[in-house]
């Protein structure tokens, strides 16, 4: 696009491509922090993602059919309508959802919701549509005190006739929860199961005392099923009906088959066998897969999908005749993401859940499609799990981070590109210094793009057109006054555009650009504010006089002419009726006693008056409606927005909350996206406001300040904004108008490490090929080369048979001013148990290519890297060791091994800090060492005594460490370097200890928005985590007085938000393992904090009152708490 | 092929009539319901908090070996469980009644 001005200005519009770009940096963090990164605040950025159960059934209502699916510690109600699926609800669970089962007990019209967590808690909801409700029919612990947890994960099963609840959670037991004939659920009792090695369980139907099926593997790893029958009254098994031995060595899921048919379907790896206890055996080889989803399909049981581990999905169909079953039959579907559920919907369309790639809604069609797949998909559903590593980048230097994560596993392995806020995507740009305004005007009232844009300045209005080529050109608008600066403008009815300058209204034709009508200020007087919409105008001039003018008959009429009492501000008459043209409310700020007032039109009546308290003036401020719910925003002088609900027919304001958006004035605008208006708030810190679920969220701009704004819908670029910065105006699409933003990158492989160099402009991976012939399989492993802006793949290394990529990093030496990647492996041999080979390679980039320059074997795997005091650290099985850049006489580089430090079981994770290390290990917790440059050595100084599996670690700050855990827990340790004995500073006293209830591996400094260094939350450091279901999550470090303010907030919440099911909070977040379990402490949910904003005002007042802090001091830093994601 | 397809069950035939498959291109949806806060009561109806029984296997064995011997004359013995005390009047009777329906 180009821009021609006509007249002095040489200026030309230019594509924006070429941009720099640089890593995030925190010196704030690192030297403010010392005293406070013991407090810690934990919130959820973006949910888990990754589908472990899904089931469907009627939840909501007896005729409304409901998809149920579970994340992890959420579950999604979705109902079933003729456009797809509809999202109703996302419920947080306190526990890991180890089971979600629908049931339907005697009598009743709906389905119930089993839920099971993985500690040994469970809940049975019940939906009340009446009040959209979900209640608790039933709750309990099912733990025993002594027991030994089952390996293959935890089963529970209901009764197909619903007269009890089978659960297996520990080896040799079988748990009953028994149901009475009312439904009721009576007191537990466990049954000694005498199968040790249990691979699933299941109820068979059609029996007439309850009787499961058991998949098991004996001593000599033969696997049998055998079946039991319940006896309620004894509380013991009777030897079941019937058994089957010797199965395929890969049985591992049982499919019970209703009745009539009844018996159960047992998926081998290369057999699927059918058999009952009338003796039946019907069996089926297939090729070889580990089948680990299923659904059925047929209420009769005569048709399943199977979803194996390549993801196909296939057809599994039980021929019958007369009630017997006489074959089976498998047929290829065709491929979906790899399964982890299946639910069979409605009409042939299928709910295909992955905790592998996205999940999906596929179609299964008669015919198939040339590639010969039956499968069609319908949706895909994003999901970011596994993270199995993630890298913070700076891609446009805004100061704001973006995560780019490994995420996905085999074949549905991608890199996805997460970016807080919303994008502005610069189409073209130029150089203006001293922008005053901007609006946009169309050619004609009914048109549906615009064409010109007025831009004014402070002595003098530009215009500028799109011409035929599309392009921007500057022109003239005959009958409005270009020789001042334009205060409003805007199309009105009957095909005319109206221009407010200090003067005067001019009203001007669009057909023949010339002036129609004019009101003139009275003399004396000057026109300081101006809104305007197709039929009205409003302005106010000095003395507080303030004129209401109408169009009628291509004239401007003054109807209203009213004194008051201060100088005025601001003022808005944005329509929010039915009347899109035509407004009965205006909206007016004032000097002086600093209020925003309702008032009516045409009389200008005083409907409202609100006092905003303080000394700060409106400077904007704007009526509008988002998702049916109007609003009335007041924006001052200092960045802060005020909020009202905005009752359109009596003008009344309620719901009043406060908001920091920035720290200078602030000017609102409505603009449309995809058909949906919202609101940009332009400032130094320029913000979209706009409503999701009916709430109104606000969300970052990536772009750093931004005077003006305003839609710029044109053909050439539909829904693109104008945007007049600092010396420029610029030309922009925006993004999806949502919180954060998600880009995925299909590799049809897994990464597994992810590092960004600034200087070469380029990510660099570590990835793996699965591949599978018919004869065998293998893995090839690679280090992949991108582009960072374009994601375009550059270069390519492909790494030795059986070598395995296992950490990558960007970094410099002493003495060397290039930028390497240093990657680290590890020879992954069959026969070994640990590996005793790897290599650290060292690759310069040169010209987009992947250049080895140094390899150096090591004695194990290079498990982590580190750049060290112009060194490289490096985590070898279990030594950290410490290797020199050294430049050999002929010009060439190489590592030589410089120190050690043994006595780890195995250092997975290191972290640096000036000369300090800190280790996570496999078994040991975390330890911290420290280089000692005189001495040329590594010593450890202190370590904890705990012993935590860990999965992750970071360094705080100089004393205060990180670490997370396989048990799903995260936790701080100190350094005790003021302790009086040895004894004391050689341990690493735990100060904080959370349960996150995900599992976390990487964590990582850096920050998912822009932060402002003056503005409270700029100061407060975070660390990024991302886990296995897909979770992207901060740990801000908060200073100790904020976090007791929050603390007391959490403490108050909890006794009005409760756990769905009764579930605790409190036991939810304890810290738990298999040694112990310790209340959370120095750790806050801020999950749960942040849904403060998700109450009624009711609530939110009893909270108020429980708090003693007004309600609009508590919204106000609650919602600065979510600007931290 | 093709027999064993098609003839899928239907509940409801509007559901996913409208469906328009989504651009093989386009980024995939990450759609956010509303999340469910209860702000309303949680705790189950009486007598629906559920442990499980303390008894060791082998003792319940015993007991159920001994009780055995004295029916159908008294009650069972597990009614004296302490934490059942709330529901007790009504506990044996609805066992009974279930264990009997059960068994029919």
């Amino acid at each position: 696009m180009l821009c021609t001005w006509r007249g002095e200005v040489p200026a030309s519009l230019l594509l924006t491509s070429s941009r720099t770009l640089s890593t995030l940096h925190f010196p704030a963090a690192a030297e403010t922090a010392a005293e406070m990164s013991v407090w810690n605040y934990v919130v959820t950025a973006h949910k888990p993602t990754s589908v472990t159960h899904s089931c469907v059934g009627n939840f909501t209502g007896p005729n409304q059919l409901n998809l149920i699916v579970a994340k992890c510690t959420r579950i999604e109600i979705h109902l079933l309508t003729p456009q797809g699926l509809q999202p109703m609800i996302d419920v947080p669970i306190y526990g890991r959802i180890a089971t979600l089962e629908l049931f339907r007990p005697h009598n009743e019209t709906q389905d119930f919701l089993f839920i099971a967590t993985e500690r040994y808690k469970f809940c049975v909801l019940q939906w009340d549509a009446e009040k959209s409700e979900l209640l608790t029919r039933a709750m309990g612990d099912v733990s025993d005190r002594i027991g030994r947890p089952t390996d293959n994960g935890q089963i529970g099963i209901i009764d197909p006739d619903c007269r009890l609840i089978g659960l297996h959670l520990y080896d040799g037991l079988f748990k009953v929860i028994p149901f009475d004939i009312k439904g009721q659920l009576k007191e537990a009792f466990n049954i000694r199961l005498e199968e040790l090695q249990v691979l699933d369980i299941k109820f068979l139907y059609g029996c007439v005392k309850p009787t499961i099926v058991v998949l098991y593997q004996d001593n000599k790893d033969a696997r049998h099923v055998k079946t039991y029958e319940v006896a309620l009254k004894d509380k013991d098994f009777v030897e079941g009906p019937w058994s089957q031995n010797n199965l395929d060595n890969g049985a591992g899921l049982l499919i019970p088959v209703p009745a009539p048919l009844g018996g159960v379907i047992i998926i081998g790896e290369e057999t699927i066998v059918y058999c009952n206890a009338n003796a039946t055996f019907r069996a089926i080889p297939i090729k070889q897969s580990i089948i680990r989803a299923y659904g059925r399909v047929d209420p009769d049981g005569s048709r399943y999908l199977l979803g194996d581990n390549t993801g196909i999905l296939h057809l599994l169909v039980l021929t019958h005749e007369r009630e017997r079953v006489t074959g089976l039959k498998i047929e290829y579907l065709g491929e979906t993401s790899i399964a982890s559920s299946i639910s069979y919907l409605d009409n042939g369309v299928v709910y295909v859940g992955s905790r592998f790639g996205d999940s999906q809604l596929v179609k299964l069609n008669l015919q198939a499609d040339t590639s010969g797949s039956y499968v069609e998909v319908l949706e895909r559903y994003v999901n970011l799990g596994p993270i199995v590593d993630f890298c913070v980048v700076d891609l446009d230097r805004q100061g704001q981070g973006q995560v780019v994560t490994c995420s996905g596993a085999f074949k549905d392995g991608s890199l996805r590109v997460v970016r807080n806020g919303i994008g502005i995507n610069e189409q073209a740009s130029v150089e203006l210094q001293g922008i005053k305004g901007l609006w946009s005007l169309k050619s004609s009232f009914n048109d549906p793009y615009d064409m010109y844009l007025v831009v004014s300045f402070i002595s003098e209005t530009r215009f500028l057109a799109m011409n035929m080529e599309d392009e921007l050109e500057e022109t003239e608008i005959e009958g409005f006054d270009a020789q001042t600066q334009t205060l409003f403008c805007q199309n009105a009815i009957s095909d005319l555009l109206v221009q407010v300058t200090a003067n005067s209204v001019r009203l001007v034709s669009c057909t023949s650009r010339e002036l129609v009508d004019q009101w003139n200020a009275p003399e004396g007087y000057s026109v300081n504010v101006a809104s305007a919409n197709a039929s009205q105008v409003l302005l106010a001039t000095g003395g507080g006089h303030l004129v209401y003018l109408e169009i009628r008959d291509s004239k401007l009429v003054e109807v209203k002419h009213i004194q008051l009492e201060h100088e005025i501000s601001c003022v808005d008459l944005n329509p929010i009726g039915e009347n899109p043209q035509y407004s009965s409310l205006a909206a007016v700020g004032m000097w002086t006693d600093i209020s925003v007032r309702i008032l009516s039109l045409p009389d200008l009546e005083l409907k409202r008056k609100e006092t905003l308290g303080g000394e700060i003036v409106p400077r904007s401020v704007l009526l509008c409606t988002l998702e049916g719910i109007s609003y009335l925003l007041c924006a001052l002088g200092d960045g802060h927005l005020f909020s009202f609900l905005l009752n359109a027919s009596s003008g009344d304001l309620s719901d009043r909350k406060k908001v920091s958006l920035g720290t200078q004035p602030i000017s609102l605008r409505t603009f449309s996206s995809k058909g949906t208006t919202h609101v940009f708030a332009s400032s130094d810190r320029p913000t979209v406001i706009y409503s999701s679920n009916k709430k109104l969220l606000y969300s970052n701009v990536n772009l750093k300040e931004v005077n003006h704004m305003c839609p710029f819908n044109t053909a050439a670029i539909p829904d693109s904004l104008a945007i007049a910065k600092e010396g420029e105006l610029s030309i922009g699409t925006i993004d999806d108008i949502q919180k954060l933003h998600i880009r995925t990158i299909p590799l049809n492989e897994q990464a597994r490490r992810i590092c960004h160099q600034e200087q070469s402009r380029t990510l660099a991976f570590c990835s793996f090929k699965h591949n599978q012939t018919s004869i065998e399989e293998s893995e090839t492993h690679f280090v992949r080369l991108l582009d960072h802006q374009t994601f375009e793949f550059l270069s390519i290394y492909q790494l030795d048979p059986y070598e395995h990529g296992c950490s990558i990093i960007s970094c410099s030496f002493s003495d060397d001013n290039n930028v390497y990647y240093c990657v680290g492996t590890a020879y992954v041999l069959p026969e070994e148990n640990e590996p005793t080979k790897g290599r650290i390679l060292v690759f310069a980039v040169e010209d987009g290519r992947l250049q080895l320059i140094v390899e150096k074997e090591t004695k194990g795997a290079v498990y982590s890297l580190n750049a060290f005091n112009g060194k490289l650290l490096a985590a070898i099985n279990q030594k950290i060791q410490l290797y020199k850049w050294m430049l050999r006489e002929d010009g060439s580089h190489e590592l030589q091994s410089e120190c050690g430090h043994h006595g780890h079981i195995l250092a997975l994770y290191t972290q640096t800090r000036g000369d300090f290390i800190v280790v996570g290990d496999l078994m040991k917790s975390i330890s911290l060492l420290v280089y000692k440059h005189e001495e040329s050595a590594i010593e450890e100084l202190a370590r904890d005594y705990n012993a935590n599996w860990m999965s992750a670690v970071e360094m705080l700050d100089d004393e205060i460490y990180i670490g997370a855990e396989n048990n799903y827990n995260i936790f701080t340790v100190r350094k005790n370097s003021d302790a009086a004995t040895d004894e004391e500073r050689g341990r690493l006293e735990v100060v904080g200890e959370y349960h996150l209830g995900e599992f976390v591996n990487r964590l990582r400094h850096g920050s998912l928005v822009m932060r402002l260094p003056d503005s409270e939350m700029g100061q407060i450091p975070t660390v990024i985590f991302g886990t296995i279901n897909g979770v992207i999550g901060i740990i801000a470090s908060l200073p100790h007085d904020q976090y007791v303010f929050l603390e007391k907030l959490q403490s108050t919440l909890v006794k009005f938000i409760k756990g769905v099911g009764n579930l605790s909070h409190e036991q939810w977040r304890s810290f738990h393992n298999d040694k112990k379990t310790s209340e959370a402490r120095n750790f806050l949910d801020g999950d749960l904090i942040e849904s403060f904003l998700d109450l009624s005002r009711s609530k939110m007042e009893e909270v108020s009152k429980g708090m003693g802090v007004p309600v609009e001091e508590l919204s106000k830093r609650v919602e600065e708490l979510t600007r931290l994601h | 092929m093709g027999s064993s397809l098609g003839g899928w069950p239907s509940y409801n035939p509007q559901n996913f009539s409208q469906v328009v498959p989504a651009d093989p291109s386009a980024q995939p949806l990450n759609v956010i319901p509303a999340t469910y806060i209860a702000t309303h009561r949680t705790d189950p109806p009486p007598g629906q908090v559920i442990t499980t029984d303390p008894k060791n296997i082998l003792l319940r064995h015993f007991y159920q070996k001994s009780e055995e011997k004295l029916r159908p004359k008294r009650a069972a013995p597990d009614n004296l469980t302490p934490q059942n005390n709330g529901k007790q009047p009504r506990g044996p009777v609805a066992d009974g009644g279930g264990q009997a329906s059960g068994r029919s």
